[in-house]
């Protein structure tokens, strides 16, 4: 068992590397210079200036060279100077981390609240209006491009009933609470500021309810696929053979396991919001990850890109291996190579 | 049954039509908006009246009328027109990409699950690599690097699209390669690509067309996506994603992104219909009801 | 206060809410009726890097440099060809006539001490040492020397080559020395490397401006409060806040509700909701900006481009009049060439005198006269922004309609900013759609940019008299003589067709009716935070 986990570290380790190799190699082929991007205009014809500029962030080096500080700098917990903002990408990181994190698992918990009991309640009331009404739901959900989504949402709930709040975090001209996880549920809880809170908390309904819109899609779907299988097995006609309440049969013996998985699902969608809320935070104007990401891509920020791909790798590396372990655990027919 | 034990799952005796219709009148009507949609794209150019690139910022930004259906645009164009055209772009993008790539991916997934060894575990590997990469730096990074345009976020696409088809290949042709008939089939003599191409594949082609038709809807709405964050088409071209772009900011003026986006939104829920009624229809539980 | 950042109750305090308000808990929102004494300015200031005057390049940084900063001249809101006497009381040429005197008046820094020559010397030597793109501006200065403790010399390279202006901005504002030394600044020869001081710079000030910067949270906001000490009189307000704000539909927003004073960003679309609401009021400036498309002369790229009968065609094609009134909502003008409307030489007189405008006989008669009857191809790059809430995509397209009109079939070609510039830059691009805002106000550097700089992006060497043409105007001392020279200068630059005028933005900002006076201005700075008034 130990070795497996450790061969699967291992490989998982040299996958995140690999990305980050790929990444950069993709980069470079880029024709444009970020340099000449991040001077301003007159230094931008200046060739000593570029040159200097250049030179200060080691991009006159031979690729494999820069590529070789970076692993050096990894290593050792520094992801490098960004090319746009100027700052340690680590710390440009730790600022927009926090935003993508309370939106990702506001609106992953939203879809499982919302996406199991819909996904049982239409896989025991198969072919039913329940069944239809929760597959259309999750259809619907899994359907709308989540840009478009976004846009409707704040158009009808804020542009039209003016029942929630603009886009961003908080109020424009809230003062933000000092910053103690950057969660601002969090931080304004622990400093008893209740209505900075609330406002927080408004902010939070419309993107996380747009964010897991496709999730709960997927969830519901799942939920009621797995229900389905667990409900049709030998063991459950043999607790109904034997006059078991409906209810018991279902919470007692399908649902546990019919949530295997609805568990590894889980676990990929929670990655999935982690690393895909782009469109969500570009449409909401919300200071978090995903727009970084964006931004990046678009500046062509070497070291901000590459930090960013070793993260997101990291993560979704992690997860897979969370997943394959606990299907390890309970299967060991699994561990068998 | 007895009279103690209540029933699990409703099934009460039904007409035979009424109960196929519960089951697959969502996919029917995926269908029909499917085919409603490829009939619009095909007959664009002889059923619309108005030139999706005609610009006259005059008239911009006028609300749904007589004259313009769905209302124009912020260059004057009209949105019903562009829409339409904007069909044959989608249509046409996520056919080629889940084609392609599904092909690819199976041919790929089939061939190495059969040939086992370190094949398959390479495949495995290069499949988590794709599956680990933020896919919108890689369709970025690609957009940079070969320019903007349709072609080249297809060739993006493709790149991290056919991983999914070969993990599914090969985990159905690692169910199939066990079972009894393949094994009489290699005692009888037939070779490996004859067992894999009449025996295997054929018995494992159901899940992969759930997948090829889910995945369409998939493919649009990831064109779209890329196509909203600046990649994609190249303007004047109409396409869905493009134009809620530029109708993001107008909400005053909501129908610019609100109709390309309910256009989006119905064509994948109908792939998505009938991409769940078929996996209904393979599925051998349900088919003991 | 921690580090400079405002408690609410401070804030209470300073707006003077009584104790039992404070005790009930006062909301964190501040409303319009509670907030007398401070400013609220909504505006994005995403492009913020550093508020280090000596290493600012962005747009909106400026705007804060100048409150908290006051250089040695200045110029008055509007008005960008007179010089006025900030800092400095007054100036001339020194008695030898090698270098340019200037007197400094009595004043303070917001610390309370006094500015002295030996701060002008140490801080404009900081700038050059430094090496960043504000030392670009000053490259005329050879050096400076402390003659008293209220007088300064500046001696240039060129005599007679205009300095003045370059120093009214705000890069120049003069630095209290002790106090940056005490944290890590230098003026010496290695300031590039050895200077420290910039990270503290970022959100404190060390100047004598009107306001003093207390703090800068990135992407959040910049806060100043006033400057007991400032030469100019007691400043308005107690405090400035400036929010970020990248919608500008929440800038619309919190505008009409009063969360914000002023609102930087909103759209045509967006002002035209407000014409009716009594409580705001739409100040226009004319800016310095423009959008422009530059033309390639290198027959490589394009060869229908090269010929100069082709370029004007284009230029004569375009209907200038739609963008203006249907895209821009009316509220933009447009010069004759690339030299803004606002400078010695330029109006809109003479745009209509000189300057393009949509002829399409003309056009056509001249693609005849250039061979190209049926027209030609060519491609044009942009990046993915908008001007005046209009986008380069949406330009483009309207670009490429009116010229299909005459035969000519424009190719758009979008890209991100790093390739665009790249390719610009480099002198790579066929045609480029883009935009032109200056650092500072001199009146020579756009002259001095298209035969320098911009030429080479163009591939296009500029004929040996249009150069001397553009030194003669730059070094002319008699008012109406200069205006001539750059007159002629812009016929000539009409005449090659190489950068064609799209339009220049007539910046709306949307004011409160609380706030009296709100002094905008082209100068970079956007508004003349001095002089705002209740």
């Amino acid at each position: 068992m130990t070795r497996y986990v450790v061969s699967r570290l291992i490989t998982a380790f040299a996958l995140v590397l690999f990305a980050t190799l790929v990444v950069f190699l993709i980069a470079n082929t880029v024709p444009g210079d970020p340099a000449l991007a991040a001077l301003g205009d007159e230094q931008a014809s200046d060739p000593a200036a570029v040159a200097a500029f250049r030179a200060i962030y080691g991009l006159d080096l031979p690729l494999w060279e820069q590529y070789w500080r970076f692993l050096q700098r990894l290593l050792q917990g520094d992801l490098g100077v960004s090319i746009a903002t100027r700052r340690p990408v680590l710390d440009d990181i730790v600022d927009y981390a926090p935003a993508t994190l309370e939106l990702a698992t506001i609106a992953f918990f939203l879809s499982l609240a919302v996406g199991l009991p819909l996904g049982i309640l239409a896989a025991v009331r198969r072919d039913s209006w329940v069944d239809h009404a929760a597959r259309f739901v999750a259809l619907v959900g899994v359907s709308a491009p989540t840009f478009w989504l976004a846009f409707v949402v704040l158009a009808i709930f804020y542009g039209h009933l003016d029942w929630a709040p603009g886009t961003g975090r908080l109020d424009p001209i809230a003062f933000p609470p000092d910053r103690i996880t950057g969660l601002l549920l969090i931080d304004t809880a622990l400093v008893g500021d209740w209505e900075t809170f609330h406002d927080a908390a408004a902010h939070l309904v419309l993107p996380s309810i747009v964010l897991a819109a496709s999730t709960l899609g997927l969830i519901t779907r799942t939920t009621r696929a797995a229900m389905l299988e667990a409900l049709s097995q030998d063991y459950v006609r043999v607790a109904r053979a034997k006059g078991l309440l409906a209810r018991v049969v279902v919470t007692g013996h399908a649902l546990p396991n019919a949530m295997l998985p609805v568990v590894t699902l889980g676990g990929l969608a929670y990655a999935n919001l982690l690393t895909g809320a782009v469109m969500t935070e570009t449409v909401f104007a919300w200071p978090g990850l995903g727009r970084y990401t964006f931004r990046s891509a678009v500046a062509v920020d070497f070291p901000a890109i590459m930090a960013i791909t070793a993260i997101v790798a990291a993560i979704f590396v992690l997860v897979n291996l969370l997943v394959d372990l606990s299907y390890a655990l309970l299967d060991p027919r699994v561990v068998r190579k | 049954m007895s009279a103690a034990a209540e029933p699990l799952v409703a099934a009460r005796p039904r007409p035979a039509a009424l109960r196929w219709l519960r089951r697959y009148g969502l996919a029917t009507l995926g269908g029909a908006i499917i085919l409603a949609w490829i009939v619009m794209a095909v007959l664009a150019p002889w059923v619309m009246t108005y030139d999706p690139n005609f610009v006259d910022v005059a008239n911009r930004l006028q609300p749904p009328s007589a004259a313009h259906w769905l209302g124009t645009d912020a260059l004057g164009r009209d949105v019903m027109t562009r829409i339409v055209y904007g069909a044959r772009i989608s249509l046409s993008v996520g056919l080629v990409v889940v084609l392609v790539g599904g092909l690819f991916g199976t041919l790929l997934g089939a061939i190495a699950a059969y040939a086992r060894g370190w094949a398959e575990e390479a495949l495995m590997r290069v499949t988590d690599l794709v599956f680990c990469f933020p896919p919108i730096i890689l369709a970025m990074a690609i957009a940079a690097a070969l320019g903007i345009g349709t072609v080249n976020t297809v060739i993006a696409m493709l790149v991290v699209w056919w991983p999914k088809f070969a993990r599914l290949a090969r985990s159905l042709v690692i169910t199939q390669r066990s079972l009894e008939y393949v094994e009489a089939a290699q005692s009888i003599g037939f070779g490996p690509v004859h067992i894999l191409l009449r025996q295997i594949i054929p018995n494992a082609v159901g899940p992969l067309i759930v997948l090829v038709t889910l995945d369409l809807g998939q493919a649009i709405l990831v064109f779209a996506g890329l196509s909203f964050l600046g990649l994609g088409v190249v303007p004047p071209t109409a396409e869905w994603g493009a134009m809620v772009a530029e109708g993001r900011e107008l909400v005053q003026q909501w129908w610019v992104a609100t109709f390309p986006g309910l256009a989006i939104l119905t064509v994948v829920m109908g792939f998505n219909f009938v991409g769940d009624g078929i996996r209904d229809w393979l599925d051998p539980h349900a088919r003991t009801r | 206060m921690v580090n400079g950042w405002i408690g609410r109750r401070e804030l209470a305090k300073l707006i003077g809410v009584g104790g039992a308000a404070i005790a009930a808990g006062l909301p964190a929102t501040v409303h319009a009726q509670g907030r007398r004494g401070t400013l609220v300015l909504g505006i994005d200031i995403s492009d913020t890097i550093s508020l280090d005057p000596a290493r600012m390049a962005q747009y909106t940084p400026p705007m804060t440099l100048n409150a908290a900063y006051s250089s040695l001249v200045a110029f008055n809101a509007g008005n960008y060809v007179d010089l006025v006497p900030a800092l400095a009381e007054s100036w001339q040429r020194a008695p030898d006539d090698k270098a340019l005197r200037f007197k400094l008046r009595e004043a303070k820094f917001a610390s309370g001490n006094p500015v002295t020559a030996d701060d002008v010397k140490w801080t404009l030597d900081r700038v050059k040492n430094l090496k960043g793109q504000p030392a670009l501006y000053i490259l005329n200065i050879e050096r400076i020397e402390v003659v008293d403790p209220r007088t300064v010399d500046l001696f240039l390279k060129e005599q007679r080559e205009p300095v003045l202006g370059a120093l009214a901005s705000s890069t120049n504002g003069i630095l209290e020395r002790a106090l940056v030394e005490k944290h890590g600044g230098t003026s010496a020869a290695d300031a590039n490397v050895a200077d420290k001081a910039t990270a503290w710079l970022d959100t404190n000030s060390a100047g004598a401006g009107a306001y003093r910067l207390v703090n800068w949270e990135r992407n959040v906001q910049i806060q100043l409060v006033r400057n007991p000490h400032y030469w100019g009189g007691k400043p308005a307000y107690d405090r400035i806040l400036i929010r970020h704000m990248s919608e500008s539909a929440t800038q619309l927003l919190a505008i009409q509700r009063g969360d914000i004073d002023a609102a930087f960003n909103l759209i045509p679309e967006q002002i035209a909701t407000l014409k009716d609401n009594k409580d705001v009021r739409t100040e226009g400036l004319v800016s310095l900006d423009f959008v422009y498309m530059a033309l390639t002369h290198s027959p490589e790229l394009n060869k229908a481009l090269a010929v100069q009968e082709a370029r004007q065609a284009i230029g004569y094609a375009i209907d200038y009049d739609g963008i203006r009134d249907s895209l821009l909502g009316g509220v933009a003008t447009r010069s004759a060439s690339f030299f803004p409307i606002g400078m010695l030489g330029s109006t809109e007189k003479v745009t209509k005198e000189i300057g393009f405008r949509e002829d399409l006989d003309r056009s056509r008669a001249l693609l005849k006269k250039a061979g190209l009857p049926d027209g030609f191809e060519f491609e044009v790059s942009y990046g993915n922004a908008a001007v005046s809430g209009l986008s380069y995509g949406v330009l483009a397209q309207k670009l490429q309609a009116d010229l299909a009109r005459v035969g000519i079939r424009l190719k758009l070609n979008p890209m991100d900013q790093v390739n665009l510039r790249t390719q610009y830059t480099t002198g790579k691009s066929t045609s480029v759609l883009t935009f032109w805002n200056p650092a500072g106000v001199r009146q020579f550097s756009w002259a001095t940019a298209t035969v320098e700089r911009v030429s080479k992006r163009l591939n296009w060497t500029p004929p040996a008299d249009l150069v001397k043409l553009v030194r003669d105007a730059t070094l002319e001392e008699d008012k109406a003589k200069q205006e001539a020279l750059w007159i002629e200068y812009q016929k000539r630059m009409v005449d090659h067709a190489n950068l064609i005028i799209l339009f220049q933005p007539i910046y709306q900002t949307v004011v409160r009716n609380t706030v009296s006076n709100f002094p905008l201005t082209a100068a970079g700075y956007q508004v003349e935070l001095e002089n705002a008034r209740p």
